[in-house]
């Protein structure tokens, strides 16, 4: 484990803070690592995808000796050294040809990564079209009943959202909706395990059709990739449990009986509760109140003597 | 008036961005989504890859049109030169990158300043000295708290020694106000490490203190039987020495003699005969004195 180191300067300490827990995240960053051996197909594809997650992604360019699924430690240093949050691994064996791994870590440990087989990758540069510019937030699009369905396909798309997001953001400009990433889920083997899952990107561009919605046509962009999941690493209930907390500063809280209709009116509902009508203050007489003491009044005490 | 006209026409503007599904997609706007569950064709799926490529495209194309569709009926700000669509919430639970920030523990006069009600005020950082005439640091590198530090002058108090140099004395009540202040963070870090674990501070230390009295007892050859006893000293239980009887039974008498005989004679192997931990202190101990 790494000693968090202490700061000697301000400015090493502003980098230092920076790196704390917060309530309003950075935007996660992603770390791309090729490991020991690797093929042609998986480094085109990890070069395809850096150039996607730009700018918040760092490329490693050397072989490194790890395995996530067997060893976690590796990965795990590698989060903490570059405060990164996002992983993908590609590597290439005979007993896993073309493998991608895409994973999350929560506090730099592994939360969840699926691993899967490349089987096609047509890349950016083989297409050679037009390209988004780097740090647009790409548009996406998940196809197909196994994204609701199979456990396996839930977490991968999870997991996709998760890289592809990109800065969270409350506004959005409706010019610069110009990357789509789709992600099509194929037919299902005959045991019900996962087919190949289809990764396209195109490039929008947006037409006038009369209304104020445009109408949409796409150009492939690159990359394509066919995908066959192989492992898949689910997180552990505990650790889930603690990523999705809601912080005190985000939680709100459900607002009652308050409604707006169409034309944007405010409608409120109130709820009285039942009147105590024993307690209503009328006129002030004397002879009601009570006394503090519990002395009967000076009238009812000569009634009693009349009685007697 | 006959709007057929007008409804025709509106309806064959749509048409260029309408899509029809048989199941509603959703949306996650907050991340800019859309999740289809819609039956897919599995033989264009399966056939080869330019069709296939063709489908996924028309597809997506659709996909994408419906989201586009939604999102460009979002309430709207305008920029400069651009049109915003405001997001709404995400609907899909993403996972954080670390934890939440745990809360910083309150010092000792925070907790009091709670009480009191006393609240911070802003103090600028500059103050003007009045005696230079200018605008001088309240604190650190030439501020006026190092004052007192060099004056020309200082009055000898009426009951002081004379011989007592009171720029030195100045100095060194200076170094002891730093020290004092240092203490006091420390106790605060070390309460607030306390209060992470739920455990009173206080009874925290009372505790290192006992373990601390139960190790000096220990160390002494009668278990501190005889030592002198401090005011309200608990009662420790498990430090026992233990004695065996002078006279016993004969033959576990003998048996233990020649146990220890045997092991002589065999020359046994060094694992049953050495004291591990009296070896590695004597490593150690020679190390630190190499060092």
């Amino acid at each position: 484990m790494l000693l968090q180191p202490k700061a000697k300067n301000a400015r090493s300490k502003r980098f230092l803070t920076n790196r704390d827990p917060k309530v309003f995240e950075n935007p996660k960053t992603s770390i791309f690592v090729r490991g020991s051996t690797t093929s042609q197909v998986v480094l085109d594809t990890l070069k395809d995808l850096y150039s996607l997650s730009k700018p918040n992604a760092i490329n490693f360019t050397k072989k490194n000796q790890i395995h996530p699924f067997d060893d976690e430690t590796g990965i795990e240093f590698f989060s903490r050294k570059n405060d990164s949050s996002l992983f993908a691994v590609g590597m290439h064996s005979k007993k896993r040809p073309h493998n991608l791994i895409l994973g999350r870590t929560f506090n730099h440990q592994v939360l969840d990564m699926v691993e899967m087989g490349v089987e096609r990758c047509t890349t950016i540069k083989e297409i050679n079209s037009r390209v988004c510019a780097a740090g647009t937030k790409p548009l996406m699009v998940f196809n197909g009943e196994a994204f609701a369905q199979n456990e396996q396909m839930i977490r991968l798309k999870n997991i996709l959202l998760d890289f592809f997001r990109g800065e969270s953001a409350d506004k959005v400009s409706l010019k610069g909706l110009e990357c789509v990433i789709t992600v099509t889920a194929g037919p299902t083997g005959i045991n019900g395990e996962p087919g190949l899952v289809f990764l396209r990107t195109y490039t929008t561009s947006l037409k006038k059709s009369g209304v104020r919605q445009p109408r949409i046509e796409l150009e492939e962009m690159g990359p394509a990739l066919d995908l066959r999941i192989r492992r898949v690493r689910y997180p552990t209930d505990e650790m889930w449990k603690q990523a999705t907390k809601i912080p005190k500063e985000l939680y709100q809280p459900k607002v009652k009986n308050i409604s707006r209709d169409g034309l944007g009116d405010k409608y409120g509902r109130v709820h009285l509760g039942k009147q105590g009508i024993e307690k209503i203050q009328t006129s002030k007489v004397k002879a009601l109140r009570k006394r503090l003491d519990n002395k009967p009044s000076k009238r009812q005490r000569t009634d009693d003597a009349d009685e007697s | 008036m006959d709007v057929s006209g007008i409804l025709a026409e509106h309806e064959s503007r749509s048409k260029a961005i309408q899509v029809d599904r048989l199941i509603p997609v959703e949306h996650d706007l907050g991340v800019l989504a859309s999740f289809d569950i819609n039956m897919l064709d599995d033989t264009k799926l399966r056939a080869g890859q330019k069709a296939r490529d063709n489908y996924l495209k028309g597809v997506s194309r659709e996909g994408t049109q419906l989201l586009i569709n939604e999102l460009f009926s979002l309430p709207t700000t305008t920029d400069d030169d651009s049109v915003y669509a405001s997001l709404p919430k995400t609907t899909t639970i993403l996972p954080r990158e670390k934890p939440i920030p745990k809360e910083k523990p309150m010092t000792r006069w925070e907790k009091f300043a709670k009480i009191k009600g006393i609240q911070n005020r802003k103090k600028s950082r500059m103050v003007f000295d009045d005696n230079q005439g200018e605008w001088r640091p309240r604190y650190g590198y030439k501020g006026v708290n190092n004052d007192d530090q060099k004056p020309w002058l200082v009055e000898v108090p009426l009951n002081a020694d004379p011989e007592k140099d009171q720029f030195q004395a100045r100095r060194e009540e200076k170094k002891e106000r730093i020290n004092k202040n240092q203490r006091r963070q420390q106790r605060n870090l070390e309460e607030g490490a306390m209060s992470d674990k739920r455990k009173h501070p206080q009874q925290m230390r009372k505790r290192e203190l006992q373990k601390a009295l139960v190790l000096s007892k220990s160390s002494t050859a009668s278990m501190g039987k005889f030592d002198e006893k401090l005011e309200g000293e608990p009662k420790i239980k498990g430090l026992k020495r233990k004695f065996d009887p002078l006279v016993a039974a004969a033959g576990k008498e003998k048996s233990k003699n020649m146990d220890i005989l045997s092991r002589v004679a065999k020359g046994d192997t060094s694992a049953t005969v050495l004291n591990v931990r009296k070896a590695q202190r004597a490593i150690n101990n020679s190390k630190r004195t190499k060092k």
